[in-house]
């Protein structure tokens, strides 16, 4: 599906995964930014990707559990990034250009690069 | 309203003591006599190796002490049947263990058709 | 479909079927209750065999492994709540397997069993840094095909075949009391739970994916799943009917996972004795892995990180640190001296608890033609799949009470 097309936000968009223009999976549809006011036209803006998002999704009990784990990082993915939207998200440039797989290269530098065949 | 509550707290404490609750850890007891003479019926028909018999040796031990340990009658006959056997050396004859054996299920077979 | 990559497969299968749960309630099952569970047994396997696939063809066609859809099914609350409820039932699985190998060790060895706890984590985790993803699973699923000695063994104590095959027909036992009926309530409860462990299906789908899979291997998914899983299942059957045959008449109801080797040793002696502890250290090693591997998985996948150990270890970093961190946790819990038994029994409990919400986002995602094609569940998947969820969701209701009942099947 293009993103252009229809499609519905929570049943068909909301918690995806994320996968960048190299194959690799970079996060999670968290949450969708939305454009636009009471009486007006509506319009998906960035998917947004990180703990942070999940802010009105889950009891502010939980929440303060997650920013004490995780952090309240979001990331925001312009719909432009997009290629299509299926089983996953696919976008049309790497992660990285989007902000996205910070957490994975600062989790890489405590792993020692060697030893695997 | 507290009295049917004390006397529903007093059935559950009866209840989590006496034979009834000791069942389980006969039953443990018995087996592991069972498994423990097993062991030692096949070992001296030289069919183990002997690291595996003193292995298992130590852990029916281990777990013969720990049920003898959790009964809440350790003074009744079965707590003294368990501490018997447990006071057999590793290598006793099967016959000896298979002896404590059916005295724990003959036990058994008493206190769940009671 | 490549022969070899299938003979493979189904071997690995049949190789990994086995773990510490179902080693310690098929040894239970037989000496307490004779050939009588043998039909549960079997008909337990079938349920794992339609989630098996229906879990592989996903992975084939959606391309995407069964905890990210099951996100996207379920949405973030609920998602989470199976996030945690499997991370601790794959968690007390995964000690229990660490605390049995580590017993196998023992025996073998004579080794203390806490300091063998701690070297085979450490070996363990070496293994999947170091070895490739396909030879992960093969080689401990390969290995554990020495288990095959329980199978020789029952042949050769000469059972009674009739009885054993009765036994595939469903029954209760005639004559019980109450307390004996609600112990068989409880024993047919723990093999469902112990045969359709969730793991195995997160690590399946994952494994399906880390290989590859595509359309063109829904027919290797298939036969992978029936006879891998089939013939697996034959082995737990061959030690429960040779404990039924050895152990039931010697009064022995096996309370450590030790005597389950006697059943090879007392018709092939100490050779029969250590095939079999070569068996069932290989095949709970490889559990082991499965488990902890199957809960970086889900972790990773839910949380949208790059997963996969046929990355390097590093191109998957938060991957990586964590199954190594899970790995550690479970020695940890081992390590505070609770018995094997205990935490086979809890992870038992644990996993029956999560399986309703392990195999309803599957179900569903499986027979969705918006994500399956023409590849979504037909009727026989659809039939079989909801009847078996129905299954798992009544053993999940039944599963507390009667554990209380019955003193963990102990009367």
């Amino acid at each position: 599906m293009k993103p252009d097309g229809r499609i519905k936000l929570v049943s068909e968009l909301l918690d995806l995964p994320l996968i960048d223009s190299e194959g690799r999976y970079c996060g999670v549809v968290d949450d969708v930014e939305l454009d636009g006011a009471a009486g007006k036209t509506l319009r998906p803006t960035a998917l947004l990707v990180g703990p942070g998002a999940y802010s009105g999704r889950m009891p502010g009990w939980a929440m303060a559990l997650v920013r004490l784990l995780a952090g309240s990082r979001i990331t925001r993915v312009p719909f432009s990034k997009i290629r299509t939207i299926g089983s996953a998200v696919e976008l049309e440039v790497p992660g990285e250009a989007v902000g996205l797989n910070k957490s994975e290269d600062r989790a890489e530098r405590w792993i020692p690069h060697k030893g695997a065949l | 309203m507290r009295a049917p509550m004390g006397i529903c707290i007093l059935c559950l404490a009866a209840c989590s003591s006496g034979p009834s609750a000791d069942l389980q850890y006969i039953k443990q007891a018995r087996s592991i006599g069972a498994e423990w003479a097993l062991v030692n019926e096949q070992a001296q028909a030289d069919q183990l190796t002997s690291t595996y018999v003193e292995s298992m040796h130590q852990w029916l031990r281990d777990g013969l002490s720990t049920a003898s340990s959790s009964l809440t009658e350790p003074r009744s006959a079965y707590g003294a049947e368990i501490r018997t056997l447990l006071a057999e050396p590793a290598d006793a004859a099967p016959e000896t263990l298979r002896g404590h054996v059916n005295k724990l299920k003959r036990i058994e077979d008493q206190l769940e058709s009671a | 479909m490549n022969p070899l990559e299938l003979t493979l497969g189904i071997m690995t299968a049949v190789g990994g079927f086995v773990d510490i749960s179902e080693l310690v309630f098929a040894a239970k099952a037989g000496s307490t209750f004779g050939y009588a569970l043998i039909w549960v047994f079997a008909f337990a396997t079938i349920g794992i065999i339609v989630f098996s696939e229906m879990s592989g063809r996903v992975a084939a066609v959606a391309k995407q492994p069964v905890f990210n859809l099951m996100r996207h099914r379920l949405g973030l609350k609920l998602g989470l709540v199976t996030l945690i409820a499997s991370v601790i039932s794959s968690l007390i699985t995964c000690a229990a397997e660490v605390g049995g190998v580590a017993l196998i060790l023992n025996y073998l060895t004579g080794a203390p069993y806490l300091i063998l706890a701690v070297g085979l984590t450490v070996a363990l985790i070496a293994s999947i840094w170091v070895i490739p993803f396909e030879w992960i699973e093969r080689s401990y699923g390969l290995l554990g095909l020495f288990m095959v000695v329980f199978a020789a063994a029952l042949v050769a104590i000469h059972p009674p075949w009739h009885q054993i095959a009765s036994g595939f027909v469903p029954q209760v036992p005639k004559g019980l009391t109450t307390k004996e009926l609600l112990t068989f309530g409880y024993f047919a409860v723990a093999i469902v739970s112990a045969v359709m462990f969730p793991y195995e299906v997160y690590f399946y789908s994952s494994g399906g994916i880390e290989e590859g899979w595509s359309v063109k291997d829904l027919l290797t998914n298939r036969l992978t799943s029936i006879l891998g899983m089939g013939l697996g299942s034959l082995l737990a059957i061959s030690i429960l009917a040779s404990s039924a045959q050895l152990f039931g008449p010697a009064n022995v109801d096996p309370e450590i996972p030790g005597t389950a080797a006697l059943q090879a040793a007392i018709p092939f002696g100490k050779w029969g004795l250590i095939l079999a502890l070569l068996g069932m250290f290989f095949a709970v090693a490889g559990a082991a892995v499965e488990t902890c591997l199957a809960n970086a998985y889900s972790i990773a996948q839910f949380f949208g990180w790059k997963w996969g150990r046929h990355k390097k270890p590093w191109e998957a970093p938060r991957f990586t640190i964590t199954w190594i961190a899970l790995f550690i946790a479970a020695l940890a819990i081992v390590l505070t001296g609770v018995d094997v038994m205990t935490l086979v029994e809890f992870a038992i409990l644990f996993s029956i608890l999560v399986l309703p919400l392990t195999y309803l986002p599957l179900l569903l995602l499986a027979g969705d033609r918006k994500f399956m094609g023409q590849y979504a569940n037909g009727a026989i998947a659809k039939v079989l799949g909801w009847f078996y969820f129905a299954v798992v969701g009544c053993a999940a209701i039944a599963a507390l009470p009667l554990y209380f009942l019955t003193s963990g099947g102990n009367g």
